[in-house]
């Protein structure tokens, strides 16, 4: 039985579309390969940098270097390029992201050849690669350090938010700009791959198709709040691949346009992910265990639903002023706009964007208790998660946990260990449901 | 008291002098790293203290609100605080310099507040826009330290600031140039104290420790040839001397660095004409720290040089015979710098010994057969 667990790696979905996301994953790399072949320019990129909508619209073929270390991992087809990158001289420490990345660069020049057996095909060389400081530093650092297994232009730039004690009113103004002038300067890199301009009336295209497919993601998850819970947590970290790594196009509009129609029939039907659904469980934070994705079914064993997340997440809906006229203009004022959403809340009380966003959460989703996922190699998801379930303990009782591992490496990962603080964390929803 | 005598004393006791000042009534703000402008608190008349962590003191109350895969140093930094040790400063800035100081900002600012808080954001991207961004952030963050104080910052006071910290980084490259002799009359273990002394007092008392200092060397007599090893050492924060001094009791001179406790914060001026908050801004954007990306210039080789090239003139003028890298655990950016560099040097033909250790005294005697090995195999 424990055997049979280890091998298992992904869930069993809730929602009969999550389980079309497969085809998708597959679809990023086979459509790198053809671009490849095609000549047109396939650029390395990191997700939620606020550009994806740019990259569509000059015809760039998005390929999203993290999302192949979490493919792998959920292959469990990772040792190979974290040793590598490891013999390379890159710590066990640093992003385990970046080291699949580094090791699976590293090794396909070794090879001369992407290495055999790689997940879907594996990555094709790619024209350019394109960092972005949004979310942790690994992301512009990693493809600088990458330019040693291979040479391609490489830009990075800034996504910048400002702390959420800032006067909003004093820093709007130049936070927007230097967002503007980023977003400008990768305009002009472009171009330059390229050898084209890139067409104002397409990036608004794509921006509209964009902001539609999250309209309908954030739409998706406020129907979520239903008692039963009609999508799980396990079906959001496949359903994300649309809004993440479909961003601009009408696939992505088409997928959540789908997902959206089975979740409302689930809705009106009162059709829960488990047929008893005892517990209502919020994902807190952290990346997802890759590796172990099935733990989320493990956790319906009890009774408890992972009902919501708070990492790769949609933005929520803003609105961007109608004097915007440019598109460009428009994705820096969306992004400032997206950053700030919780800043004014968290100032009238406790000072913590993060908390104020869960504490939400627990009112809308009617939870009955947090787990946190902190992981060895990243500290942008990982640092903060206890204090912001100390701060959660100040305006909420419900119990909380904090699993660790990694988000890839499964060095770092013990299911014995997990299965004990799990059965302790549902006595804690038992007692406290009975209490 | 000598000047040797007076910076062990201020190395000993940190925060003393801080302490003693905040005590006679003068405002203390401290801060992080190499990205928040001295010379700006200086000019509204606050004591500037660079805050240290402690290599020798296990963190023992910090892991109950900041996660131990978190860099060691801003931990112990916090733990220190947690545990009343910084109770004296009467402010708190942080640069967002990487992304453990941005994260642990906010759990400092939630646990400790201090009368004034501040977080500086400062751009990773290098380039023109980054500079007019960093320049609103300073202006920003004047206007906030103009909230608090009640009075204007007076652009004379900074060009003061400015003066006296460029007088400063003045005497530190030249006390640093009296390691190019072979072998120095000064050791990299009494210039890590004199550096570590200089960051929790006012500027003008380092200015007369270093002015003595550096008089009280030039008096030394020139020692004898010892044929050891030359090295420079790379990587992040080193405040205490044990590092230091176990390279150089295992047999070399530790003759220059690029450490964000090093020449790192002090090598470049700022200039002193034209206006003075975009001076600060150009000086400080371009620290030379490994959470800054320079944008890529040409093939590896060319990209490698525009990013490396000042290492290269530190080693051809302080003659190293070899370099060490000494990177505490978990800081993202050096972990991915650190192979780059070591490319660049070993092209360059210097042996390199790359460490990444945890920030504490404890440990560092595991590395003596390490830099035993490395210093054989230079020699």
């Amino acid at each position: 039985m424990e055997q049979a667990q280890q091998a298992k790696t992904t869930a069993v979905k809730g929602t009969d579309t999550a389980r079309e996301v497969r085809a998708l994953v597959k679809n990023i790399y086979r459509s790198a390969h053809e671009a490849k072949a095609e000549g047109k320019k396939v650029a390395y990129m990191m997700v939620a940098s606020q550009y994806d909508e740019i990259l569509r619209a000059m015809d760039i073929v998005p390929l999203p270097t993290e999302n192949y270390a979490g493919l792998c991992a959920a292959k469990r087809d990772m040792d190979r390029f974290l040793l590598k990158a490891e013999a390379d001289g890159y710590s066990q420490v640093l992003c385990s992201y970046a080291r699949i990345g580094l090791g699976f660069d590293s090794l396909r020049k070794e090879l001369g050849h992407i290495p055999e057996g790689s997940p879907d095909g594996g990555m094709p060389v790619p024209d350019m690669m394109l960092g972005s400081s949004a979310v942790c530093d690994p992301r512009f650092k990693w493809y600088q350090a990458t330019s040693r297994y291979l040479e391609v232009p490489t830009y990075g730039i800034d996504v910048v938010a400002p702390p959420p004690q800032d006067d909003l009113n004093a820093v709007r103004d130049y936070y927007i700009q230097y967002q503007r002038d980023q977003l400008k300067g990768l305009i002009g890199f472009l171009e330059a791959q390229t050898g084209r301009k890139m067409d104002p009336d397409r990036l608004w295209e794509c921006i509209r198709l964009g902001d539609k497919a999250w309209q309908l993601w954030y739409d998706i998850d406020r129907l979520r709040v239903a008692i039963p819970c009609p999508m799980p947590s396990q079906d959001h970290f496949s359903i994300m691949v649309a809004g993440h790594y479909y961003t601009g196009t009408q696939i992505a509009v088409d997928f959540y346009q789908k997902l959206y129609d089975e979740v409302k029939y689930k809705v009106d039907h009162k059709i829960g992910v488990i047929p008893d659904e005892k517990y209502r469980i919020l994902y807190g934070g952290g990346l997802p265990p890759w590796h172990t994705l099935w733990i989320f079914n493990y956790f319906e064993s009890f009774g408890a639903v992972f009902v919501i997340e708070n990492v790769y997440r949609g933005y929520d809906p803003v609105e961007v002023p109608s004097f915007v006229k440019d598109p460009v203009d428009f994705l820096a004022w969306r992004a400032f706009l997206r950053f700030t959403r919780y800043h004014e809340k968290a100032r009238s009380r406790s000072g913590n964007p993060i908390v104020e966003k869960l504490l939400d959460m627990i009112a809308d989703y009617r939870i009955d208790g947090v787990v946190f996922h902190a992981c060895r190699s990243c500290r942008a998801t990982t640092i903060g998660q206890t204090h912001i379930k100390s701060e959660l303990g100040k305006y909420s009782d419900l119990p909380m946990m904090q699993l660790v591992s990694d988000m890839v490496d499964l060095r770092d990962y013990s299911e014995a260990q997990w299965k004990a603080q799990i059965g302790a964390f549902m006595e804690a929803l038992e007692g406290r449901s009975r209490g | 008291m000598t000047a040797p005598n007076s910076i062990e004393e201020l190395y000993r006791e940190r925060g003393s002098r801080a302490r003693a000042l905040h005590d006679a009534g003068e405002k203390v703000i401290g801060y992080f790293c190499c990205f928040v402008p001295d010379e700006i608190l200086t000019a509204f008349g606050f004591v500037p203290f660079r805050i240290q962590g402690s290599q020798s003191e296990p963190i023992d109350e910090a892991d109950a609100l900041l996660e131990p895969m978190a860099c060691p140093f801003a931990r112990s930094c916090f733990n220190l605080a947690l545990k009343g040790r910084y109770d004296f400063l009467d402010g708190f800035v942080a640069p967002h310099s990487c992304d453990t100081i941005e994260r642990m900002y906010h759990i400092w600012h939630s646990n400790k507040p201090s009368p004034f808080n501040h977080l500086i954001n400062v751009p990773h991207m290098l380039g023109p826009s980054s500079d007019s961004f960093f320049r609103k952030e300073l202006e920003y963050f004047i206007s906030r330290l103009e909230e608090f104080t009640g009075k204007k910052l007076d652009p004379g006071r900074l060009q003061d600031a400015i003066r006296i910290y460029n007088r400063r980084r003045f005497l530190l490259r030249e006390l640093y140039g009296l390691r190019r002799e072979s072998p120095p009359r000064v050791s990299g273990t009494e210039i890590t104290k004199v550096l570590v002394a200089g960051m929790g007092i006012p500027a003008a008392e380092h200015i007369e420790l270093i002015e003595a200092m550096i008089g009280e060397v030039k008096k030394r007599p020139a020692p004898a040839p010892d044929g050891l090893p030359r090295i420079f050492l790379w990587g992040n924060e080193i405040d205490d001397v044990a590092f230091v001094s176990l390279v150089e009791e295992c047999g070399a001179h530790v003759v220059m660095d690029d450490l964000c406790t090093g020449s790192r914060f002090f090598w470049q001026d700022v200039s002193e004409t034209g206006d003075p908050v975009e001076a600060l801004a150009k000086r400080y954007l371009c620290t030379h720290c490994p959470r800054s990306l320079k944008p890529q210039a040409g093939d590896r080789k060319e990209d490698l040089e525009n990013r490396f090239g000042y290492i290269r003139e530190f080693i051809r003028e302080w003659k190293a015979d070899g370099a060490i890298f000494y990177i505490v655990r978990y800081c993202d950016t050096c972990e991915l710098e650190g192979p780059d560099l070591k490319e660049y040097l070993t092209d360059l033909k210097l042996p390199v010994l790359m460490i990444e250790d945890d920030y504490s005294t404890s440990t560092i005697g595991q590395l003596r057969t390490r830099i035993q090995a490395f210093l054989e195999m230079i020699l």
